[in-house]
């Protein structure tokens, strides 16, 4: 690790492959920095991203989201449903302590999380698998519970072990370096069929929500960084802008079907 | 048997009698990964070089990449591992073996770890 310093990019909104060829690419600027680094981003359209070994027959054939682009990350997991959530991905170099096991840095971005919650009035927590956890192999990663996962207990409701998760995450462990995608469910995404429709932070808050997705990776981003007590620093540009001709040469792999349908 | 080298990646390799070479993961690895759920393997007379990916494997929601330890043309892969891949658990050096590579030049296995390295590594 150099420089103590967290480097956070606030990128605007771009399509699926864009955003992919972006993230492979912030994995090789968390390798050049010799620390972690974290790009925050929504998307142009609503996308579903599936998990790089996922049946793409598996999603073209779920009804509930029919008709949406799909993209295939090449991080593991399940199916997300973007367009109403706050996506991140971080990568950290596996020389940095967060880059051990996949666990160590679930667990690092979703405990900031949780903490954050709080701050704003939610009743979150780390996911503790039960015996009611839904099917590990479901399509969509929002209907999967994995350990360290955040789930919040809706404002005037019992707390149940099947409370909703709010945010998961996946990985990419490369090389040198860990990618790891994440997404944290602001709303429900009304544009999708019943099963697809997770409840987000905006139905499980109480009054009065005063939070925005601005104001709740802020200080996420900065507990990451005092999590490992180094300075959070915002980007003056998106980190696309500053890697266009590598972005754009690299989402072309992202646009071929042959990805996409690689399973 | 012969000696077993590293990668830092955390491949292991052993040279074979034919000229040929084993190559799977580590113990560390598999159980630094835990829960296996899928293996995509290469195909038979694909050409690697040294530190190129030969497959990738998931396990719970994180892909990795199988690095090739030394160069040549994989000339055999472990079929039945992707249905099997608790024996990549219970037998990382025997039975959960990943592919076998006719090497460019067997010397490449020299700048590998041998055991007692590769121990110090995983320890470090």
């Amino acid at each position: 690790m150099t420089g103590g310093v967290l480097p956070v990019w606030w990128d605007d909104a771009a399509d699926g492959p864009t955003n992919m060829a972006a993230d492979e690419l912030l994995a090789e600027e968390a390798d050049r920095r010799g620390g972690p680094v974290i790009r925050l981003y929504s998307w142009t359209e609503p996308t579903v991203s599936l998990g790089g070994f996922q049946r793409l027959v598996e999603a073209e054939s779920c009804a509930a989201i029919s008709g949406l682009p799909i993209v295939r990350r090449p991080s593991g997991g399940g199916a997300i449903i973007h367009g109403t959530d706050l996506t991140y991905a971080a990568a950290v170099p596996k020389s940095h302590p967060w880059g051990g096991t996949p666990q160590t840095l679930y667990d690092a971005m979703h405990a900031a999380m949780v903490a954050v919650l709080w701050d704003f009035g939610f009743d979150a927590r780390l996911h503790v698998p039960s015996a009611d956890d839904p099917p590990a192999d479901a399509l969509l990663c929002f209907s999967r519970r994995s350990p360290g996962d955040v789930v919040v207990r809706g404002a005037g409701r019992p707390a149940r072990p099947t409370d909703p998760k709010v945010m998961g995450s996946a990985q990419r462990r490369l090389g040198t370096t860990v990618l790891q995608h994440g997404s944290l469910l602001l709303a429900t995404c009304l544009g999708v069929g019943g099963e697809a429709r997770h409840e987000g932070l905006r139905e499980l808050a109480g009054p009065p929500a005063d939070w925005t997705a601005r104001s709740l990776a802020d200080r996420w981003t900065a507990r990451v960084a005092e999590a490992v007590n180094i300075v959070r620093e915002v980007q003056p540009a998106t980190f696309t802008c500053g890697h266009l001709p590598e972005v754009a040469a690299r989402a072309s792999r992202f646009r071929d079907p042959r990805w996409t349908g690689r399973r | 048997m012969a000696e077993m080298k590293f990668a830092k990646s955390h491949e292991w390799v052993r040279p074979e009698a034919g000229g040929l070479a084993t190559v799977g993961i580590s113990k560390y690895a598999v159980e630094a990964l835990t829960d296996l759920v899928f293996m995509q393997l290469p195909p038979v007379g694909r050409k690697v070089k040294a530190g190129e990916s030969l497959g990738e494997i998931e396990s719970v929601k994180a892909v990795s990449d199988i690095y090739a330890p030394v160069s040549g043309e994989i000339v055999e892969v472990n079929a039945a591992l992707p249905n099997q891949l608790d024996t990549l658990g219970s037998d990382p050096y025997g039975a959960g073996w990943i592919v076998r590579i006719k090497p460019d030049d067997p010397a490449e296995m020299s700048g590998l770890l041998d055991q007692t390295a590769y121990d110090a590594l995983v320890k470090s």
